[in-house]
């Protein structure tokens, strides 16, 4: 063993140099997937971390009233649960100031995630209990601010005067990104009693949240089936993440497609490089097998090549894409915590590694057993044109090879099904692939056998090359077509991410968001706002109702968890007003003009629309405090950009809801100024409107989804440039045996110009062949992705695929040929000379 | 046929030039064979070179039937191959991928012969290897390998026939075989032929035998200059 690592060791010092495409495809690929893989995972810890503490637990179950106590136990039993009781109710000041407050009464083990911060910082127990007589409560900043409320002030909640104690600094289930309720109060459960406030018809919501190590969907589904009869509301943590983090999910998963795709048309540069390396070294192998060395041991000097160049280059890789991860969560400035960057992205970028390697070695052996089956007999004829084929038990050794990189994918991607299809479809393609060349070959052959192809020698040449034994169609397709698909898959992608993306932030977002209009006070505010600079004042009402029955029958409980979740929950129901939202129609249309006929229609979000399982005519009947409306669905919209606005589930027919309405919501566009202006104005106008400025957040959200955009946007061009490489790189080398071809041809009389125009003429159709082949099937594996994967709409970006598919195949083909072209300034001489 | 005037040619070694050939001058008419002789590094190969257009010489002029080569383009110089010449390779050259028929069936197909299949077929009747028109190289003795490269030189009846060691890598009654057909079918076609051998019975076989020494051309007998 030693003696054999000090031969691969001297061979390698000697010719090593010429794997340098290996090394390079190896170092790019591997930085790219650990790069990608770190920044995905702590994009996502980030996130879901995130998500967590807005949620207050892993997940939450919203009631009307106390759940019963063997509902409480069985949640009890199953992770720790901490009750959150809330109202919405007024609040007084000495001076006579009233505002619309959030009354909110927690237990002890309130957060399950993150820190209550107060000032002073005390516990709250301590803030919010009774003394003197006099229960304490803490109380957001910016209402303490804008009412002029100090602490030791004494405020009038319901029945109870209670004592302001404390500010809330930070409190970890309320974000801006995340919901925009009434400004919060907090106070303990015995003075939330005393304040009288729970009376039966009060709007009061029981909120319990549950931190447990269960899968939240499991957990989810074990409530319902106990507990069948039910409506209390239950979400998850994940259906939390508002649109911002949606998009950075979508973003990290994107990163990974194009990480891997890199890796295997990395790979693919591995194959070719150690094929082109191992092709130089067929004289030197048949010598050593003709002294005596048995085929054990050259295939063990070979991997052991192949191993420290592809180790190195690995480690290399795995530093890199490290250290670029870190940059790129720096750059993302997700809400990552700073203790879990190392590990989150450490191990990606091992798994990279290993990956890398594996891969290598997996691409690496057709080539070593193909070098390895040359037979020491051509020392003794000429080593020109030796052919060489793989031996079985090196294409049983690739195809374990492979099958273990499958396995260890498939084990440690986050998303099977993401991974599964990943390796389903490269596995799918090659086959694909495989029968795309058989019938190139058989059309070649037709063509070629036809007299008018005959009588043209560069046609001829060019449809001989095609199909006759050795032709280098096949790797030529295998290697181009693959990767080329993958890149018009990623192309496709990553443009209707960017394009997504961009659409996040809408062009024009209203710069104030009103909450709890009463229906008097609308004309006022209105026209409060006119005067103060609004260009355009919408107001729209805000109905809250269940979907109760589909064409007359209940929603279908035993259907998905997301249905059954979609039923129970109270829709946002109101009139289009002006399309207040900004919807955009997605599938049928808005209801017809003529509705004197007096019947209701909807449309519905697309969400709720799909999980609920809802399609465009049914009659829905929905549960409107207590009393059943009936609307005909004439469409299904789509949300769009960030969550600026209400996000009505539901738009109906004008007039339908008009018995329901008791308050409205309302969005204003007018200058900054003015907005900051109009705030003031209002609280004092109408206290029980809650208004927020959009500016700040929509400004937030612009700086993330830009760095986001712009991470994605480097990572595909880096991509998309080292794909571009190897190809050029791949279609070189295939090609080195045609330089010998064309050779023989020139000396025995064909022209240079008839040579160089038959193998124009064969770049050409394999160009086309392969564009086509990979825009449609690019495009064909791209869109399940958008929609399954990455939860995006179809769209089908047609400049970026067609630029991928023929851009890149014609840059590689065009490369590739303008190589051998210069190689074409032959030397036969050295034909002449036996070299 | 042919003629060299004062041709000269040298290769860079390192920084200086080694000259080659020497002002070699040479006149071969028709339907002459010539054998070119010589120790290894004489420069046998580059004149050959010279002969087929491949290369270029520093100095002087070489004309085939009376074209001067210096005055033609690249791609003149292929057609000239093309249609006047029948190169044969010391180490046989045929294309891998080709069966034996697909060989010896390219230089009609690049001249654009429509009968190219059934002359190359009576071709490789005529070198025996009639019954091997399918197979490809690799599946061909070393003898049967360089018959295909004779068929394939003589296949379109070149005026002129360059040989470069024609039997170098064939055993002695391989090579005898091969040099018997070489020589009959030159006789059939009534070709020039060029020779370049160290087979000193090969050489004597040709009606002229030329020793390259010292970059320069001496004519006479084989055996006498092989001495």
């Amino acid at each position: 063993m030693r003696f054999l690592l000090k031969l691969a060791w001297q061979d390698l010092r000697g010719s090593g140099q010429s794997l340098w495409v290996l090394c390079a495809c190896l170092v790019l690929g591997v930085t790219l997937v650990a790069a990608t893989g770190g920044l995905y995972q702590q994009i996502r810890e980030g996130l879901q971390a995130d998500s967590r503490k807005l949620s207050g637990g892993d997940l939450q179950v919203d009631a009307r009233a106390r759940l019963p106590s063997e509902a409480v136990d069985w949640m009890a039993a199953r992770g720790q649960v901490s009750l959150l009781v809330e109202v919405d109710t007024m609040m007084g000041t000495a001076s006579g100031d009233i505002q619309l407050v959030e009354v909110q009464s927690v237990d002890e083990h309130y957060p399950l995630y993150g820190e209550l911060s107060l000032d002073p910082p005390l516990p709250l127990a301590e803030v919010t209990r009774k003394e003197d007589g006099r229960f304490g409560l803490a109380m957001d900043p910016v209402l303490a601010d804008r009412m002029g409320i100090r602490i030791g002030d004494e405020v009038e909640i319901g029945a109870l005067l209670l004592e302001v104690r404390a500010l809330i600094t930070e409190q970890p289930d309320r974000s801006l990104s995340a919901n925009w309720l009434n400004s919060p109060v907090m106070i303990s459960e015995e003075a939330l009693v005393d304040t009288e406030l729970l009376q039966p018809a009060s709007r009061v919501h029981y909120e319990y949240r549950v931190r447990t190590d269960q899968d939240p969907d499991d957990w989810q589904s074990a409530l319902f089936t106990s507990f069948p009869d039910s409506d209390w509301e239950v979400s998850t943590f994940l259906d939390r993440s508002d649109r911002i983090g949606e998009r950075l999910a979508q973003a990290g998963s994107a990163l990974l497609i194009v990480g891997f795709s890199t890796l295997f048309i990395g790979g693919l540069g591995v194959f070719n490089s150690v094929q082109a390396y191992l092709q130089g070294k067929l004289g030197t192998i048949a010598t050593l097998r003709s002294v005596g060395l048995r085929d054990r041991a050259l295939a063990i000097v070979y991997l052991l090549q192949i191993l420290i160049m592809g180790g190195l280059s690995c480690f290399v890789g795995a530093v890199l894409g490290f250290l670029l991860s870190l940059v790129g969560a720096q750059f993302a400035a997700t809400q990552v915590q700073g203790d879990s960057v190392l590990g989150s992205a450490l191990l990606p970028s091992v798994l990279a590694a290993v990956f890398g390697l594996l891969t290598a070695m997996t691409f690496a052996a057709p080539a070593i057993g193909r070098a390895l089956s040359v037979d020491p007999a051509v020392l003794f004829r000429s080593l020109d044109g030796v052919e060489t084929v793989t031996p079985r038990a090196w294409w049983l050794a690739t195809l374990s090879g492979a099958v273990l990189v499958m396995l260890i994918v498939l084990m440690v991607l986050p998303d099977p099904i993401f991974a599964l299809s990943f390796v389903g479809t490269v596995l799918g393609l090659l086959v694909m692939l495989e029968g795309i060349v058989r019938l190139i070959r058989r059309l070649a052959l037709t063509m070629d056998t036809q007299a008018p192809t005959r009588r043209c020698f560069a046609l001829h040449l060019a449809l001989a090359n095609l199909h006759r034994h050795g032709s280098a169609l096949r790797a030529s397709l295998l290697t181009l077509g693959s990767a080329l698909t993958l890149l018009v898959a990623c192309t496709v992608l990553i443009s209707a991410l960017l394009d997504t993306i961009a659409g996040t932030i809408p062009e024009e977002s209203p710069d104030l968001v009103m909450y709890d209009i009463a229906p008097g006070q609308r004309e006022e505010l209105v026209q409060n706002l006119v005067d103060r600079g609004a260009v355009r004042v919408d107001m729209a009402p805000l109905v809250q109702g269940r979907l109760v029955a589909i064409n007359g029958a209940s929603p279908d409980l035993d259907s998905s968890l997301d249905a059954q979740r979609e039923a129970r929950d109270e829709h946002k129901l109101t009139y289009r007003a002006g399309n207040i939202d900004g919807v955009t129609m997605v599938e049928g249309s808005w209801w017809p003009e003529d509705t004197s006929d007096g019947r209701a229609w909807v449309v519905m979000e697309d969400r709720e629309a799909n999980q609920i399982g809802l399609e465009v005519g049914d009659l829905l009947t929905f549960n409107i405090q207590d009393r059943e409306l009936e609307a005909g669905l004439t469409g299904i919209f789509r949300q769009q950009g960030l969550q600026t606005r209400f996000w009505f589930e539901a738009i109906l027919s004008d007039g339908v809801l008009d018995s329901y309405i008791s308050r409205y919501v309302g969005a204003s566009f007018m200058p900054e100024k003015s907005a900051i202006d109009a705030q003031t104005e209002i609280a004092g106008l109408a206290p029980n409107v809650v208004s927020v400025r959009t500016a700040d957040i929509v400004a937030t959200a612009k700086d993330l989804l830009g760095k986001a955009a712009a991470g994605l946007a480097v990572v595909s061009a880096v991509a998309f440039t080292v794909s571009l490489l190897v190809l050029t790189g791949v279609m070189a080398s295939h090609r080195s045996r045609q330089v010998y071809y064309s050779t023989i041809l020139h000396t025995l009389g064909a022209r240079l110009s008839i040579i160089r125009l038959s193998l124009g003429m064969e770049y050409v159709l394999l160009a086309l062949v392969t564009s086509i082949f990979a825009l449609v099937l690019g495009v064909l594996i791209a869109l399940p992705m958008l929609h399954f994967q990455l939860r995006l709409p179809l769209t089908f970006p047609v400049w970026p695929a067609l630029v991928a598919a023929f851009g890149v195949s014609s840059v590689c083909l065009y490369a590739g040929a303008d190589y051998l072209m210069r190689r074409l300034h032959l030397q036969p001489a050295s034909l002449l000379r036996g070299q | 046929m042919i003629r060299l005037n004062s041709v000269g040619m040298s290769y860079p070694i390192e920084q200086s030039r080694v000259s080659v050939l020497k002002g070699v001058d040479l006149d071969i008419r028709a339907g002459e064979s010539v054998a070119v002789i010589g120790p290894s590094g004489s420069g046998k190969t580059t004149l050959l070179l010279l002969l087929a257009g491949l290369d270029h010489p520093d100095a002087g002029t070489i004309e085939i039937e009376s074209i001067r080569l210096d005055e033609l383009s690249a791609d003149e110089l292929a057609d000239l191959r093309r249609d006047r010449m029948g190169i044969v390779f010391q180490s046989f050259h045929l294309i891998p991928s080709l069966t034996a028929l697909g060989n010896v069936t390219l230089p009609l197909e690049i001249a654009g012969d429509s009968d190219a299949d059934a002359k190359a077929r009576d071709m490789l009747r005529r070198v025996g290897l009639d019954h091997r028109e399918s197979h490809y190289p690799m599946q061909l003795s070393g003898g049967e390998q360089q018959r295909v490269a004779i068929a394939r030189a003589l296949v379109h009846s070149p005026p002129l026939i360059l040989a470069d060691e024609p039997t170098g890598n064939l055993d002695k009654d391989t090579g005898s075989a091969v040099s018997n057909l070489l020589f009959d079918l030159h006789d059939n076609l009534g070709s020039t032929l060029v020779l370049v051998t160290h087979d000193e019975s090969l050489a004597m076989r040709c009606d002229r035998q030329l020793r390259l020494d010292g970059g320069s051309l001496v004519e006479g007998r084989a055996h006498a200059l092989s001495a």
